[in-house]
């Protein structure tokens, strides 16, 4: 009689939350600035100037109007480079992140929801799988395929399956226990469409956050491999090979190497920060 | 034929991978209008035979030997998709953890009317309408706002309330309730056993009603089956049962139901001397056979 009221409220309404905003705005910024590098980019990525090598960035001394973040040891504009770069960082976060997901999470709702042989398959698999040191496998995966865009995506889907894997194979196991899912049963759904329908709406928050998550590893797993000069071909300005090309030079030019990085980081952070907004914002259980 | 039960549960033994045997030989029958209690200890297998009867043991667990018929089908001698089409459209279950048993994401409302529609074929219009008959007729008010939120947005009682009203809605001929009452607290339960028994009578469907606590088989049940270890010990009209048990664990449980209106009632619990005495007999039945 007495509980036939609603006990929770419907949802907070928490105001503004930077959390969730800053990171969006600066992954759009990026992704803005990658879709339409050719115009935003003050100079021609590739264009070596000698005579203006190592120009420093434009609140010191001694630079050039329209460098605005300085140029490298050839004289390239860092700036240009670094919205370039922007590109190659995108195209390879958001590809090689959404096929690690799928590949990933396909296995670890299999394994989890139909355990038994599919379970030993795969879970001693992804022991086996992560007993690879993964930097190492990723450098030795591009020196067999050679380097390029689809080698890298490959790479970084290769050796970053086994946390999809892992984490919803776990979340998988907790929902297939519940009983809605013996209801969902009874109520004549086959197997496969309960684990459709049913489970994986309640493991997509972890999806997603995961999901966000590789992107920015994907990012720097891109970086790492452009620093050990195993990415996308050296004509084409990376956030990695421009800290690679930076390290040499950094005692008298730092700038080369300091906005890549920081690039690199706040997009890490961003996607990282993103997830877990998005995770809140979207799961109607923690609202 | 008015005598031909709705389930009819012929030496069902359900067996571990391994071997393990976890039900052997359980025999009972529900008839149609009548509530059957199953009672016994954790692990005596109680859960378990409701579970096979609607076709959701774990993977690792399979019935051996022994039928099952619902109505008339042979449930055992069924490939697995027609046995869960016949099943699905003849009994419903109203599962023990009222928090877990609605899919946290899905409103209320499509987990009450699909099945209406997808299993009965039914329309959506009658499925709607139903859902807001049952949910009135389990007291809940705002029906509407229920059908349009999610799980937790619902108390315990009101969630087990909401799966009662689904169990109920497609009228089935048999309802397998698992403990429905054990996850809620005490006031609760009174007011959810209510509902079932009234909702039972009413409809007249035969009700498989599986606990651990004599008093609400007293309360609720025709029938009792009373099980240890997989066997059924006892299987008697409740009132027999209580009056004059025929067996020394019967009796035991039955000493060791605290009663809530008479608090100065002594209580005991079952004897461990009793259970180890019966574990015994059991294994020497087995070296035997």
């Amino acid at each position: 009689m007495a509980d036939t009221t609603l006990t929770a409220p419907r949802s907070r309404n928490r105001g503004l939350n930077l959390r969730f905003w800053l990171p969006l705005f600066w992954v759009v910024l990026l992704i803005l600035a990658a879709v339409f590098a050719p115009w935003v980019a003050p100079r021609d990525p590739l264009a070596q100037d000698l005579f203006l090598e190592r120009l420093p960035p434009f609140f010191m001394k001694g630079t050039e109007p329209g460098y605005w973040l300085g140029t490298d040891s050839l004289g390239r504009d860092v700036l240009s480079r670094m919205i370039y770069g922007a590109r190659i960082a995108l195209i390879v976060s958001f590809t090689a992140a959404t096929l690690t997901c799928i590949f990933g999470s396909v296995l670890g709702l299999v394994a989890g929801y139909f355990g038994g042989w599919w379970d030993t398959v795969i879970s001693r698999l992804v022991d086996i799988w992560m007993s690879f040191p993964p930097v190492l496998f990723a450098v030795l995966l591009v020196a067999v395929m050679g380097t390029g865009l689809w080698s890298v995506i490959a790479a970084i889907v290769l050796i970053d399956w086994t946390r999809f894997a892992r984490v919803i194979r776990a979340e998988t196991l907790v929902q297939a226990r519940m009983d809605y899912v013996d209801s969902a049963r009874i109520g004549g759904a086959r197997r496969i469409s309960t684990l459709v329908s049913e489970i994986l709406p309640n493991v997509l928050p972890s999806i997603i956050a995961l999901l966000t998550l590789e992107m920015g590893i994907a990012v720097i797993v891109e970086a790492i491999l452009s620093f050990v000069n195993l990415s996308i071909s050296s004509d084409d300005p990376t956030w990695g090979s421009m800290i690679a090309e930076g390290r040499g030079a950094i005692y008298f030019a730092w700038w080369v190497l300091l906005f890549p990085l920081i690039a690199l980081f706040l997009t890490v952070l961003s996607f990282s920060q993103l997830g877990e907004g998005m995770k809140q914002r979207f799961d109607p259980v923690l609202q | 034929m008015t005598d031909r039960p709705t389930l009819d549960i012929l030496q069902l033994t359900v067996t571990l991978r391994g071997g393990r045997k976890l039900l052997r030989d359980v025999s009972l029958k529900v008839q149609p209008g009548e509530v059957r209690a199953l009672v016994g200890e954790s692990g005596a297998g109680k859960s378990m035979i409701g579970k096979a009867v609607l076709g959701i043991l774990p993977p690792n667990i399979k019935p051996t030997e022994g039928e099952i018929l619902l109505d008339t089908h042979h449930l055992n001698a069924m490939t697995p998709v027609t046995r869960r089409r016949t099943v699905s459209k003849i009994a419903s279950l109203i599962p023990q953890d009222p928090l877990t048993a609605l899919n946290p994401v899905r409103k209320i409302g499509p987990q009450i009317v699909d099945p209406l529609i997808h299993i009965h074929g039914w329309s959506r219009d009658k499925a709607r309408e139903r859902a807001r008959e049952l949910l009135d007729r389990v007291q809940i008010r705002n029906t509407d706002r229920v059908l349009q939120s999610y799980p937790h947005e619902l108390s315990g009682g009101m969630r087990q309330r909401v799966l009662i009203a689904s169990a109920f809605a497609p009228s089935p001929r048999l309802i397998v309730a698992d403990e429905p009452t054990t996850a809620l607290d005490v006031t609760v339960q009174k007011q959810i056993l209510r509902l079932i028994r009234e909702l039972q009578q009413e409809t007249g469907t035969a009700v498989l009603f599986v606990t651990h606590d004599m008093g609400v088989v007293a309360k609720i049940s025709q029938r009792v089956s009373v099980l240890f270890a997989g066997r059924v010990m006892e299987d008697a009209a409740t009132e027999d049962v209580f009056r004059n048990p025929q067996h020394p664990y019967t009796e035991a449980l039955i000493a060791a139901t605290p009663s809530y209106s008479d608090l100065n009632r002594s209580f005991s619990p079952v004897p461990p001397a009793l259970i180890a005495d019966l574990h015994a007999k059991i294994a020497a039945e087995e070296a035997a056979s």
